[in-house]
């Protein structure tokens, strides 16, 4: 069994808890020594001085720091420090692979508790041998040599992604030596786990003065009233010390917040090839890291620079929305609007406006409305879709700027999507400004559609834009409409776009019959019925739905989010890897997916990790479940 | 395969680069100084010949990647004149009343024919022959060149049980023997000279080194130890403690000048010789060190350096635990017991 188990992902980062009692304990801080006091510490090590009688034993270890009331629970204390044949970073060029096949040769040799630590020179991550570790129960491998890369982005990039790809989350990437506590939300990010407190050493003995994003020397630094300063004389040790502890535990709170990419977009500017290297993650290995960054979350999405454009989620958005939004059928008449800066946009005093606008269109008019929100980072917002996350969650510095490739991005998934209308319908366009008149160029260039534009001339909050607006609603709304014809309610319209957006394609119109019965208003939670019988919960913080088990069952052929689990019974409150047969790969963490033994589903879950990581690991918790089936007799 | 190919190379380029800048002189450098035999202290002569050099440094493997003793070699030894220095040396120097050590250094192998010509071998040892001051004959060879006939021929000239010849094993870890020293050969090959060397009558000395590059203090520590574990197995009673001190023109230079090396630290040494003394007393254990104290050489701090290396060197010569046991207090003390523990991690 792994020593650790991942209790959330955001891509590459996690937090892991030691497996048995649950503590979290990475990312975190090793110490080089006992510490004097531990909080801060995930680890230390103990290294007793060499002697002749205890030579060939092996006595050097990684000690764990756990709580005294959980230390009865834990699988072990401590890790065996075995032999590690090869020497220090800066010659790992000279390292034969053969002297490292021997190495990896006895180290699959010793029994399993002296396997419980692995070194890995950066030089030998491509080597095959590391897939025959990352086969056994070995947790934690140290990386060695890794800041040789730290000015190669394209390195850098493949080795980390590489790795990550191959091992099972719950295998801890720890890198020793001095790094500055500047890089760790990016070296976290990229999926490291444990640093080691040498920075500190480092530091305080050749007279540097550390803060959290740079370092001074120790003559002229700004002004500390940390109590390790206000000694006399102060410490220094102490105090770096305490900044790389409080750096960690900066990351650590983001990662619970899930606000771990803004942080990371905000550190790399202390590094330009860490920006760049940001920027391969984005492009090159987008695909690893959207399939490991949770679409359901409660975070505000702040976006700082350029790099917001491509973060993860963003870019799962987009093809979520390029692939699974279906406008309704009945949908005549689209109509762009700009985004607002309070989200849902509904609640916004524009968008409260323009409602009050089209509402004097015509009785009937939102039955063949579809009303597109056009915005940067997320390009187009369905208004169907404002509740879920991203689009209720970002914040983006300044509105109405826009970049020649946002406008490009966004223009073609708006076209996109409007390949999903019927031919005749007709295209307003609300919005105005730079940006938004270089989007519709586009859209009119590569579309036959009819388009109007209401705001041209005025701010689309002005009484002549919103009056223009009216106007061409009436006059083609007489056209348009029929009222003969049933249309679904607009909850139902919103519960079937996000069905297809969180569960996959055609969903929505197997679960939501065209009128439905709520109970429950925003801000609680709303629990939809169908004659009677609950059949989903909306939750209003994240907008995305929880369904019952029934529910879920009459999906089970079409939505993507299946674990197929190994029996029919599913006992306790969890999901463990060795019940899991096979995992969808599109499965997030976070997800809400759907327990099925032998096409029957057995229970809602959520998903701790991703469905790829469900399927490599081999021990922990991969989904804590949400509803069981009632097993009937 | 005994040698890193890439890790050769890169030493033989080094070596390349500095040869050229090879010194000429063709005297022969000798001293008098103290030696310990068995319990007694006697006077030692100690000559050090100018061949061509070691034949392995020489090589296209580019030598032991600590080794610059070839730069001091000339590239045309004259042997005659060697032969006439020796003998003058030898009977200006050996009086009526004394008993002498004797420590014949090439910077090479002595055995080695390419280096020493057989004939030159006999006379030296001839020569040695007629002094019956003469307790012991120190010469030092790799194993390569101890093979029977080599020992026959000094069987021929001198009486062997006199002889004690000197081995650089360094460590008996082939690891460190292959990507660390560039030794060119293995503990195994080490064992079979010792064996043959003990079935001839002669004695063995084994030369180990300490902190070669890219073996950490601590694991240092813990190779000496280890090797000296060995070496005892196989009934060699004398071990000398080499702590490494940096030539120019070697690999282990560059290390040191790109600021990845650090010479050994004296506390270490102590603490080695009190451990391995104490638990093993019938051991002769030399821990003489070149140029401590100095930045290239072994040192602490500075403050405490100069009564540390008077203690080895009473040590050595007394070879009584007490010399280490004056207790010298210094604040480096602590930041030596933190290097080693750290340097292992960092
Ligand atoms: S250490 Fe000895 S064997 Fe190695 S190169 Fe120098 S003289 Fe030759
Ligand atoms: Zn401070
Ligand atoms: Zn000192």
């Amino acid at each position: 069994m792994r020593f650790f188990q991942p209790k959330s992902q955001l891509g590459f980062a996690r937090i892991l808890a030691e497996t048995r009692s649950k503590v979290p304990i990475s990312p975190g801080l090793i110490s080089l020594e006992k510490p004097l006091k531990k909080e801060g510490y995930s680890a230390y090590f103990e290294i007793p001085f060499p002697t002749l009688d205890n030579i060939d034993k092996s006595s050097k270890k990684l000690i764990w720091i756990f709580p005294k009331e959980k230390e009865e629970k834990v699988l072990s204390k401590s890790f065996v420090l075995t032999e590690q044949p090869f020497y220090p970073h800066f010659v790992s060029d000279s390292i034969s692979s053969q002297d490292y096949f021997e190495y990896v040769e006895s180290f699959l040799s010793f029994p399993e508790a002296f396997r419980q630590i692995f070194t890995l020179p950066i030089t030998m991550t491509d080597s095959k041998l590391v897939n025959q570790v990352s086969q056994t129960d070995c947790s934690l491998y140290i990386l060695t040599g890794l800041s040789s890369l730290f000015n190669n982005q394209r390195r850098l990039s493949e080795l980390l992604v590489s790795l990550r790809e191959k091992i099972s989350p719950d295998i801890a990437i720890y890198v020793p030596g001095p790094i500055s506590p500047a890089f760790y939300s990016f070296l976290v990010y990229s999926g490291i786990d444990f640093f080691d407190n040498s920075q500190a050493y480092y530091t305080s003995k050749n007279g540097y003065f550390l803060t959290i994003d740079r370092t001074y020397s120790n003559e002229e630094h700004p002004t500390c009233y940390c109590p390790y300063c206000m000694e006399k004389p102060p410490n220094l040790f102490k105090h770096n010390e305490l900044i790389i502890k409080n750096a960690l535990t900066r990351i650590h709170h983001s990662l619970k917040e899930e606000t771990l990419r803004t942080l990371v977009e905000k550190d790399i500017h202390n590094k330009v090839s860490f920006a760049a290297t940001l920027r391969k993650y984005d492009s090159v290995f987008s695909q690893s890291f959207r399939s490991r960054s949770p679409i359901i979350s409660n975070a505000t999405m702040k976006c700082v620079g350029e790099e917001s454009l491509s973060r993860p989620v963003i870019t799962e958005y987009r093809n979520r929305i390029r692939e699974r939004f279906v406008p309704d059928l009945l949908s005549r008449i689209i109509l762009l609007l700009p985004c607002s800066a309070r989200k849902p946009y509904s609640f916004s005093r524009s968008h409260m406006q323009i409602r009050k606008a089209i509402k004097k269109g015509g009785r009937g008019i939102f039955s063949i409305l579809s009303e597109l929100i056009v915005t940067s980072p997320l390009s187009v917002v369905p208004r169907e879709l404002e509740g879920i996350f991203p689009a209720k969650f970002y914040d983006i510095p300044v509105a109405g700027q826009w970049t020649s490739k946002e406008i490009s991005i966004t223009a073609t998934l708006l076209n996109d999507i409007l390949k999903r209308y019927s031919k005749d319908a007709i295209i307003i366009n609300h919005m105005s400004g730079e940006g938004y008149k270089d989007i519709i160029q586009i859209v009119r260039e590569q579309n036959s559609f009819t388009v109007y534009d209401t705001s041209q001339e005025a701010s689309p909050t002005s009484d002549k834009s919103l009056s223009r607006l009216s106007e061409t609603l009436q006059e083609i709304f007489s056209d348009k409409f029929s009222s003969d014809v049933q249309a679904p309610s607009t909850l139902t319209k919103k519960l079937r776009a996000i069905s297809d957006f969180q569960f996959g394609s055609d969903t929505g119109r197997i679960l939501f019959a065209d009128s439905l019965k709520t109970k429950g208003k925003y801000p609680r939670n709303q629990q939809i019925f169908s004659e009677k019988e609950q059949i989903a919960i909306l939750n209003s913080k994240n907008g995305f739905l929880s369904l019952s088990p029934d529910s879920a069952q009459s999906i089970s052929t079409k939505s993507k989010n299946i674990l197929e689990f190994g029996d029919i019974q599913v006992k306790g409150s969890n999901i463990f890897a060795p019940g899991c047969i096979k995992a969808d790969n599109s499965i997030l963490p976070n997800d809400e997916i759907f327990v099925v033994f032998e096409k029957q589903v057995v229970a809602t879950a959520k998903a701790i990790v991703s469905g790829k990581d469900m399927n490599k690991m081999t021990s922990g918790i991969v989904a804590e479940i949400k509803k069981k089936t009632r097993v009937k007799k | 395969m005994k040698i890193n190919t890439s890790y050769s190379e890169s030493i033989k380029q080094i070596r390349e680069k500095n040869l050229p800048s090879r010194e000429h002189s063709r005297r022969i450098i000798h001293w008098e100084e103290k030696h310990r035999i068995k319990s007694e202290v006697v006077k030692a002569l100690v000559f050090i010949l100018p061949t061509r050099g070691c034949s392995w440094a020489l090589s296209g493997s580019g030598g032991c990647s600590v080794c610059g003793y070839l730069y001091d070699n000339p590239q045309k030894p004259d042997f005659e004149m060697i032969m006439i220095s020796i003998k003058d040396i030898l009977n200006k120097k050996i009086q009526q009343e004394e008993e002498y050590s004797i420590k014949i250094f090439t910077s090479g192998s002595f055995l080695d024919r390419n280096e020493v010509p057989i004939n030159v071998q006999e006379a030296i040892l001839k020569e040695l022959a007629k002094y019956h001051q003469i307790r012991e004959i120190v010469l030092e060879s790799r194993p390569e060149y101890i093979n029977d006939k080599i020992l026959q021929n000094i069987v021929n000239n001198i009486d062997i049980s006199k002889i004690e010849i000197a081995i650089g094993l360094e460590s008996a870890n082939n690891k460190i023997l292959k990507n660390s020293v560039n030794k060119g050969f293995f503990w195994e090959d080490f064992e079979q000279a010792t064996e043959r060397i003990i079935k001839f009558g002669a004695k063995v000395k084994a030369y180990l080194l300490f902190k070669p590059p890219f073996v950490t203090e601590y694991d240092s520590i813990n190779d000496i130890f280890l090797s000296v574990s060995k070496i005892k197995k196989l009934g060699i009673d004398t071990v000398s403690i080499n702590a490494i001190s940096i030539h120019r023109g070697t690999y282990l230079s560059l290390l040191f000048e790109k600021n990845q090396y650090r010479p050994p630290w004296l506390w270490s040494l102590v603490y080695i010789c009190k451990e391995i003394k104490a638990k093993f007393p019938e051991i002769r254990l030399i821990c003489d060190v070149v140029a401590g104290g100095t930045r290239r050489g072994a040192h602490n701090c500075g403050e405490c350096d100069k009564a540390i290396l008077e203690q080895l060197k009473e040590f050595t010569l007394t070879q009584d635990l007490k010399a280490l046991n004056h207790n010298i207090q210094c604040s480096c003390k602590e930041e030596w017991k933190g290097y080693v523990l750290h340097e292992k991690i960092s």
